[in-house]
């Protein structure tokens, strides 16, 4: 194994090792159901993929920037049940600009905590995590929210329209992810990115504006999970409080899936793409294979630490390693 | 809420004197969730309307936010206020029970509500107040039965099942009394798969997909509730294969009933947070007034379907 990988597909695992081992899962899960990759199969799971997917990409930036954001999964049920409620009482074109302007001020608050209080962005986001949650009940009154008028509202082209036969969440996803990935591998900004979540101190050091970057770091994610938001209640029209709940350790998990390291300062946002494809993959997979479902739970995590595993092996050219 | 409940509670008795209260009961309650789901907030709204109408009662309304831990706290709690009675709608039917036989010995009487404790917590207990789940799910088997019958399909019908959030008893009834009388009722009905959907209908819309990509003829859902069953009844919507189906829930929400005016949803059961409030708090009466009270004491539940929905209001969760 380790005269193979030095020998030649080297260099593209190391580079892409997360990449190979999605395409490995892939062709396991269609030999075990040639529907897997049945082209409405495919384009369902990215489209369900889509929303958590626009959030991982958010949190990309957060946690590429050194930090952490678990308040992401209350905020995307706040963003939800918001323009819901608005819908009904300002009339979609208002309700859309009115949510995005709360969810952002959510993200401007963690922003200041994190990055001009300097809190510890655990803490910090843990705790808006349930904040967040209490703000929602308090809107809703803790009813679910549904819009009355189901049949004559526009409001439902972000989760359900589709152009040229590709639905609108696919869409929104590529965009996102090729503008953010744009923003963070070509401008400034991005590698001021990259410094403050590398080593603090030194880009303090070189002049970079360490809290305005963090700041600005919630300040996308909080807008993605207000786009998320969009979508999930376009989708169903309708929502139960707690839609978003949990969603937050998935995030995580398709972010670090896709290599960005806890620690900050590495990353990128193609490879939370494919993290987030797993992660759909890996869910729609089982349930096509079958398989109970007390044990998907253990599988999913099993596929996860295999993914993980193959992703590190590769980029240290051998499978295991007694230093580490 | 519970400090100012309890100041409330000594003023009026200050002021009344000690013979009014003596004929004051005071039930203290801890809830599950409220907030999380739209049946508990209406389930609470209603039990305070309840209390507030029956002069002869005082209340004492907790929450533990769904935390085990609190709601043990609550219990003691409301075991050092000397309640009358405790009404529990326990977070957890397991890890309670410890503190329901700690009121139990202080001879405060228990009433379990909604979601009864495990077995072993049974002797501690006066009484339990709510629906039936195995019921609601052998009923909802009935209405998926009559359904394929009137349809003339009853020998050849296949269905999927989307459960609730596994390891949770109401869950586990709702399966299990559907997967038990489906056979006595329409023995050549094939149920194919169960999968959960946690109660979540994004969830359940995203099961509902997986199923129509792997199965070509599916002719029935039967949903552990109305939020699942309408999450399945949207991905076969956008399948296109809505009118094939047969959707039952087991229990009614507005959106399923909605579902239903809309002739897209067959049929749910029907179960009032407000019965249930009411069901728990003249439970928890009649066992301070020394009255005989079943173990066991269920609220009814009937069917609703497209054919006698005009009979029920809509469920206001």
């Amino acid at each position: 194994m380790t005269a193979l990988t030095k020998a030649g597909i080297g260099g593209l695992l190391a580079r892409q090792g997360i990449l190979v081992a999605f395409v490995v899962f892939m062709i396991v899960f269609a030999i075990a159901n040639p529907r897997f990759i049945d082209i409405d199969n495919v384009s369902g799971v990215i489209r369900s993929s889509a929303i958590l997917g626009v959030m991982a990409l958010g949190v990309t930036f957060v946690v590429i920037g050194g930090n952490l954001d678990l308040s992401v999964g209350s905020m995307m049920s706040f963003s939800t049940i918001v323009v819901l409620d608005l819908h009904d009482t300002l009339g979609p074109t208002l309700a859309i600009p009115a949510m995005f302007a709360l969810t952002l001020c959510l993200g401007a608050f963690i922003g200041f905590l994190v990055g001009y209080l300097r809190l510890n962005s655990l803490i910090v986001t843990l705790g808006m995590l349930s904040a967040i949650h209490g703000l929602t009940l308090m809107w809703s009154g803790g009813q679910n929210m549904d819009i009355a008028d189901k049949w004559g509202t526009w409001f439902g082209f972000f989760g359900r329209g589709s152009i040229a036969g590709v639905p609108v969440p696919i869409l929104m996803f590529a965009l996102a992810a090729v503008v953010l990935s744009l923003v963070l591998s070509k401008t400034p900004f991005g590698r001021k990115v990259y410094a403050v979540g590398g080593n603090g101190t030194a880009a303090t050091f070189s002049g970079v504006p360490r809290a305005r970057v963090v700041f600005m770091t919630y300040i996308i994610s909080a807008a993605c999970v207000a786009t998320a938001g969009l979508m999930q209640a376009s989708r169903s029209l309708g929502s139960q409080n707690t839609v978003g709940q949990g969603m937050e350790l998935e995030v995580l998990a398709a972010v670090i899936l896709g290599g960005a390291s806890l620690l900050g300062g590495s990353g990128t946002i193609f490879k939370t793409v494919i993290g987030v494809l797993i992660l759909g993959f890996i869910q729609n997979g089982l349930l096509l294979i079958g398989l109970e479902f007390y044990v998907q739970y253990v599988v999913t995590w099993v596929i996860i630490i295999l993914a993980v595993w193959l992703d590190v092996a590769a980029k240290r050219s051998r499978l295991w390693s007694p230093i580490a | 809420m519970t400090r100012t409940l309890t100041a409330a509670l000594a003023a009026t008795t200050m002021l009344t004197g000690a013979a009014m209260a003596q004929d004051t009961m005071i039930i203290g309650i801890t809830q599950n969730n409220v907030g999380v789901d739209s049946y508990q907030t209406t389930y609470e709204q209603a039990f305070i309307a309840a209390a507030e109408a029956n002069d002869a009662v005082e209340t004492v309304v907790l929450d533990a936010g769904g935390d085990v831990a609190r709601q043990i706290a609550q219990m003691e709690d409301l075991i050092q206020q000397q309640v009358d009675a405790i009404i529990i709608w326990p977070t957890n039917g397991e890890a309670v029970i410890p503190a329901v036989r700690k009121a139990s010995q202080a001879d405060i009487p228990v009433i379990v509500t909604n979601s009864n404790i495990a077995e072993q917590g049974q002797d501690f207990i006066a009484s339990f107040s709510g629906p039936d789940n195995i019921t609601q799910g052998q009923r909802a088997a009935e209405i998926m039965c009559d359904k394929f019958k009137a349809d003339g399909i009853e020998t050849e019908a296949k269905i999927v099942q989307i459960s609730g959030q596994p390891g949770y008893t109401t869950a586990i009834e709702r399966a299990q009394g559907f997967e038990e009388r489906l056979p006595e009722v329409c023995p050549d009905v094939e149920l194919m798969e169960t999968q959960p959907g946690d109660w979540n209908r994004e969830k359940s819309q995203q099961v509902m997909e997986a199923f129509l990509t792997k199965y070509d003829d599916i002719d029935g859902v039967y949903a552990g509730d109305d939020n699942m069953g309408v999450g399945a009844l949207n991905a076969a919507k956008a399948a296109g294969r809505a009118g094939d189906i047969t959707f039952v829930g087991a229990t009614n929400f507005a959106v399923g009933y909605d579902a239903m005016a809309a002739g897209e949803y067959w049929g749910s059961i029907y179960q009032s947070p407000v019965d249930d409030a009411e069901a728990a708090l003249q439970t928890a009466i009649d066992v301070l007034n020394g009255e005989d009270v079943p173990k066991l004491n269920y609220f009814d539940t009937p069917k609703i379907t497209q054919d006698n929905m005009q009979e029920f209001d809509k469920p206001v969760f």
